[in-house]
């Protein structure tokens, strides 16, 4: 692992947040951390409270109480753009590309390099096809032909390594992935599992959300277990192994459910 | 495509050599499989073909001026309509909007006597703020356009009526106005108007593919939430699309007052259907997110060389209608079998 110098404070800190929906107490005074260069693995059942959490860290809901640290100032988000100017970014399931578009036009989408011709603002597609395929190739895909193929033609992977990489790309600090390789092949689960460690030796941190305690034990750094709204685990992935993640997260179930 | 190797070894050496065929296709192949608007292009030639087969004199530059003609005023209002077809919504209203701004542009220049400099604009300002209103309708009230546009369709065909009355309004003196928009050149059949598609197609051809802003135009009609999630102002694209089928319609209407020194208001009733055929002969899709400019003016190209052919071989002009229809399905199944067939080449 790299040694760099570090700051003392962690990338990310949120300290006893609490979120009710209603009557629906999501949260439930949950700490949580992601230091600098660290995958964070967020697991739990479904309506463990895995998006409510991210869902704050991103800006989309404020939370009831509780407060949230970015590289050690305090962090009040108003809107996902806020999160976003802050370099927190956010890979979705539905990944935000246009399967008609090429990967160059995809990359760059709302961020495109302009050169001007007199007085007239071009797109410099040149760049965008350099810079597209520099940035794929760093983040480890060798099987794309060019940057002018057109998304629709690409496997899940695929768009969830350019997804990844144009993060990436655009200074991204820390980046969250919400089931990254729920559609997946086992093939292709392998290789977005290698970007995860690409973007890490790069400088980044990640939170890997998922139900797969598979996919997300050999990358991660620490695992971090949510259940009902509250944490209840969060262990250096070394000190622990995917059974005793197994029987905490089905054991916390059964008295739940009698009570 | 990176698995066709793998099943082609357990098929046998028969089925590796055909399978591999598209695996690795010469660069050359590639690159002309890749043009979006071969479908058209291969529809356009065929029709030619077929044309100078039964009348030698299709062939001619004469013909080619006459084509021209018929393609630039529905071309140029095809070109609006595909700007906005790729960014997810329809106008059906175009053939209204080219009918009331070329009645209003006729009813300014003559019965008020304004001047062409500041009727043309005022006409086409005009015409823009009927596509912006089409927009600001249906973004308000998330309304389909299909039925926004259904309805100032009839509106503004109505209204053109009722400031004429019904009947056409001409310019019967030599107009220099007239000259500009729609006045012959260099040989007999050619037109100015031709120039005036060429300009149009030459803009919104860079537009579209040159400039950042066309990026967002295939975005907001590819997938609109990744648009936004984006920072794509979706909206914004919305409008000033529909703003752009607006002027550009007027700017159809004006080329036909131009070659006819008149305008009447019921003419462009079907030009709403024959602009969206025209984008979809072309290789535009209907569902938003892909589209050329090039293949909309080849598609009216190739409207205006059946209604030009059919006349030169003979056929009664009703022909025209049922032939056109034949050729608008078999050009998108031609469309969707190439896009399928070569769906690895870009």
């Amino acid at each position: 692992m790299a040694t760099v110098a570090r700051p003392a404070h962690p990338l990310l800190e949120a300290r006893g947040i609490s979120k009710a929906f209603g009557k629906v107490q999501a949260l439930v005074s949950v700490d949580f951390r992601v230091g600098y260069q660290e995958v964070v693995g967020l697991v739990g059942d479904n309506g463990a409270g895995k998006s409510t959490l991210i869902k704050i860290i991103t800006g989309v809901h404020p939370p009831d109480s509780g407060q949230l640290f970015f590289e050690g100032r305090p962090a009040h988000l108003a809107s996902p753009k806020e999160a976003r100017a802050l370099g927190i970014e956010t890979v979705y399931q539905d990944l935000a590309l246009v399967e008609q578009m090429s990967i160059a036009r995809n990359f760059f989408l709302g961020n495109e390099p302009i050169r001007r011709v007199g007085p007239l603002p071009l797109l410099d597609g040149a760049t965008m096809h350099r810079r597209t395929e520099q940035a794929l190739r760093e983040i480890g895909i060798t099987t794309l032909r060019s940057a002018s193929q057109d998304v629709g033609v690409l496997s899940g992977g695929e768009r969830q390594a350019i997804a990844i990489g144009r993060t990436m790309h655009f200074g991204a600090k820390l980046i969250i992935l919400d089931e990254p390789t729920s559609a997946l092949s086992i093939k292709e689960t392998r290789k977005v599992l290698d970007y995860v460690g690409q973007a890490k030796r790069r400088g980044l941190s990640v939170i890997f959300i998922t139900h797969n305690l598979y996919h997300v034990y050999p990358v991660s750094d620490r695992i971090v277990v949510l259940d009902h709204g509250r944490k209840i685990g969060d262990f250096a992935r070394d000190a622990v192994s995917i059974d005793d993640l197994i029987s905490l997260i089905t054991l916390q179930r059964e008295p739940a459910r009698e009570a | 495509m990176r698995d066709v190797g793998d099943k082609a070894i357990s098929g046998g050496a028969e089925a590796k050599a055909v399978k591999m065929l598209p695996a690795a296709p010469p660069e050359r192949w590639r690159r002309l499989l890749a043009i979006r608007e071969l479908g058209v292009l291969i529809a356009l030639i065929a029709l030619i073909v077929i044309f100078t087969f039964l009348q030698p004199a299709f062939l001619t530059l004469d013909t080619f001026g006459d084509i021209l003609t018929q393609a630039a005023e529905l071309g140029v209002a095809a070109v609006g309509v595909t700007f906005l077809m790729i960014a997810g919504e329809f106008d059906l209203s175009v053939g209204s909007t080219f009918a009331f701004a070329g009645v209003l542009l006729a009813l300014l220049v003559t019965r008020f006597s304004v001047s062409p400099f500041l009727a043309v604009p005022a006409a086409l300002l005009f015409a823009g703020v009927i596509g912006l209103l089409n927009g600001l309708i249906t973004l308000a009230t998330r309304i389909p356009s299909f039925i926004t546009t259904l309805g100032t369709m009839m509106m503004w065909r109505g209204l053109a009526l009722a400031i004429t009355g019904g009947w056409p309004i001409s310019i019967l003196t030599a107009s220099t106005l007239l000259d500009v928009l729609g006045g012959r050149a260099v040989y007999s059949t050619l037109r100015i108007s031709a120039l005036w598609l060429l300009i149009v197609t030459a803009v919104f051809w860079a537009l579209l593919g040159k400039t950042a802003y066309g990026n967002w135009v295939f975005a907001t009609g590819g997938k609109r939430e990744a648009a936004r999630a984006l920072g794509v102002p979706v909206n914004r694209v919305k409008l000033i699309n529909f703003s752009v089928a607006g002027v550009l319609a007027g700017t159809a209407g004006f080329l036909q007052f131009g070659r006819m020194s008149s305008m009447s208001p019921v003419w462009g009733d079907a030009l709403a259907l024959e602009a969206i055929a025209a984008a979809v002969i072309g290789g535009t899709s209907l569902m938003g997110g892909s589209g050329t400019i090039v293949g909309t003016i080849l598609g009216a190209i190739t409207m205006a060389s059946i209604r030009v052919g059919l006349v030169m071989v003979g056929a009664p002009s009703y022909w025209y209608t049922a032939f056109l229809g034949v050729v608008i399905v078999l050009a998108v199944i031609l469309n969707v079998k190439l896009e399928e067939t070569f769906a690895w080449r870009r």
